[in-house]
């Protein structure tokens, strides 16, 4: 495998713009994203939603799961509002863009990948919760979409891509540290590409560009808060579906110093119990992924 | 367990009784023992039998008998016995293994190597019938021709009940306790008894050094020093917030820097000690004696 330049990975991630695949409501979407909670319309959210039947049965799937704390939710409206507008906007985002892969381009399991994604984003929403940071849904939102670089990886690159993930799982090695080798650059570097060419917010590509090196100065916290959670969900069998040979000490770990520094409660959060609870959830997360993605 | 059995055992909506909850968090207040609230219904089947045996109507009826009643420590024990019973078996913690396998042993190997060492010190702490100590001793026999060659290593195995202990030196186990062990290992290390039970051999006995230890003992806990790693499974639960905390200093102080502590699968050390480090390793968590100057960095 030869290293892949990143000039040559943007031009890769502006291709995917014209692939047929790209759902449509992926641009307006990403735009109502942007806007202020009193801002954002719901009846135009619920209208996307039943705009494809699909979408539609995935929020009632999730609405109506434990782990967001609602039974019983038989319409899209009601969905909507029970899930609540922001995410929504996550679930129809991320079913959006595991639209964008085709199926014989997946250089991983899709429902594992997913999996990952929904179980970092509901530890994000708990820690922040747990720790005072002020908008737990940003960080639900950040957490889903960490691992965008992963998509574009596997859709511009599958076979070189499928080896670099063999390599990994053979190595019990981290991703990107394989990436690094494999592929010359990392998930978190093609990510930031395709979130700034779709126009996320800035903290929002912070967090998909320095979730595996947490360095950034902007947005430190969100950045801080989804690195542990993207490490918290990989080591409680909820990672890249391989074994990583891994101790973390998190407390240790320098995001946790940034988090503690913005979020003094962190200091005092019982970290053992978070992750008994995250184990608690495994079972619910699975069938939720699997019910939305499993083909 | 069939947590099949236990759900059905449980009606969904008897679940829903808060006093569950409130039952969850006095016994994680004094034991440490804590059930997420997706496996409340294991918790829930626990406590019915001991509401059958207390005749207590209800759940928030059964919790004044932890709270209020004059006898709540005995009737808090025998919760406790109901909640860690059937823990007891070989290789009940694959993830603790392969843990030690790819991570803990290849570092403290490392460490050791560079001082000149090359033998290691293992403890189970509360061994109850053997089935910890031995399968550590399986393990790293395993292991010795591969992670382990050119080292030597002991394990300690303690308990407070003489009749535990007599049990662990006899090495006789049925299929409850050797469930998780393979044919391969079956076949290495035990003989048959009788027609249901199977004996630990003499090579797998003899590394294995038993001996009766309260964890209270202040002058025998001081003695036992030179450790790398500590196994202290449910034990602990029985213990009061200071005992527990005197406890943790022994155990601090008996293991070398580098070394880990590791407890029952849903124990946790929170308020109760400081100094050791909460480590995450794939499906399952260790407490780590940070070396000295260890000043963070996120991998010990």
């Amino acid at each position: 495998m030869k290293p892949h330049r990143l000039e040559e990975i943007g031009s890769q991630v502006k291709a995917l713009e014209a692939m047929p695949a790209v759902p449509a409501i992926i641009l307006p979407l990403t735009a109502m994203l942007q806007l202020p909670p009193d801002q954002v319309d719901v009846e135009r959210v619920v209208e996307l939603v039943s705009y494809d039947g699909t979408i539609a049965a995935h929020c009632l799937r999730m609405a109506n799961s434990p782990l967001f704390g609602r039974r019983n939710t038989e319409t899209v409206r009601s969905a909507v509002l029970a899930l609540g507008l922001k995410r929504i906007e996550a679930i129809l985002l991320g079913c959006c863009l595991n639209r964008i892969v085709p199926p014989d381009k997946w250089a991983f399991d899709p429902v594992m990948f997913w999996r990952h994604s929904l179980g970092c984003a509901l530890v994000s929403r708990k820690m922040a919760t747990l720790i005072g940071y002020p908008d737990p849904e940003k960080a639900y939102l950040a957490s889903l979409l960490h691992d965008l670089g992963m998509l574009v990886n596997t859709l511009a690159y599958t076979e070189d891509y499928r080896k670099c993930i063999q390599a990994a799982r053979d190595e019990h090695q981290a991703l990107d540290q394989s990436e690094e080798v494999h592929l010359g650059f990392t998930h978190c570097q093609s990510g930031k590409m395709l979130a700034e060419h779709w126009h996320f917010s800035g903290d929002v590509i912070d967090v998909i560009e320095f979730h595996h090196h947490v360095v950034s100065p902007v947005g430190a916290p969100l950045v801080a808060l989804v690195h542990l959670s993207d490490l918290l969900c990989r080591l409680r069998d909820l990672g890249y579906g391989y074994y990583e040979a891994m101790g973390v000490d998190l407390a240790g770990d320098a995001a946790w110093a940034t988090l503690v520094e913005h979020h003094p409660a962190l200091a005092n959060m019982d970290l053992a119990r978070l992750t008994m609870d995250i184990d608690g959830s495994m079972e619910e997360i699975v069938a939720v992924v699997d019910a939305v993605f499993k083909p | 367990m069939a947590t099949g059995t236990a759900k059905s055992m449980t009606k969904s909506e008897d679940l829903r009784d808060p006093a569950y909850l409130k039952i969850r968090d006095v016994i994680y207040q004094i034991s440490g023992i804590y059930q997420p609230e997706e496996k409340l219904y294991l918790l829930a089947s626990r406590c019915a039998r001991r509401m059958s045996a207390v005749n207590a109507k209800s759940p928030a009826e059964y919790l004044e008998y932890l709270t209020d009643r004059g006898n709540r420590e005995a009737e808090l024990r025998l919760l406790f016995n109901e909640i860690t019973i059937g823990e007891t078996y070989m290789f009940r913690s694959p993830p603790q293994l392969e843990a030690l396998r790819s991570v803990i042993l290849p570092q403290i190997l490392r460490a050791k190597s560079a001082m000149g060492f090359k033998r290691l010190h293992i403890w189970s702490a509360g061994c109850s019938t053997g089935e910890e100590p031995y399968t550590l001793a399986m393990f790293l026999l395993e292991e010795s021709e591969k992670l382990l060659t050119g080292w030597t290593f002991d394990i300690l195995a303690t308990d407070l009940n003489d009749r535990s202990l007599a049990a662990a030196k006899a090495g006789i186990y049925g299929e409850y306790a050797l469930r998780s062990t393979t044919e391969l290992l079956r076949r290495k290390y035990f003989r048959p008894y009788d027609d249901k039970q199977l004996q630990a051999t003499d090579q797998l006995k003899s590394l294995v050094r038993f001996d009766r230890v309260n964890l209270s003992d202040d002058s025998k806990m001081t003695f036992l020093k030179g450790m790398d790693l500590i196994f202290c499974c449910n034990v602990l639960i029985y213990f009061d917030l200071g005992s527990k905390r005197k406890v943790m200093q022994h155990f601090f102080s008996n293991l070398l820097p580098g070394g880990y502590l590791f407890l029952g699968h849903a124990e946790s050390l929170y308020q109760v000690d400081d100094r050791f480090h909460l480590v995450h390793f794939p499906g399952t968590i260790g407490y780590w004696k940070p070396p000295v100057g260890y000043s963070g960095g996120g991998k010990p």
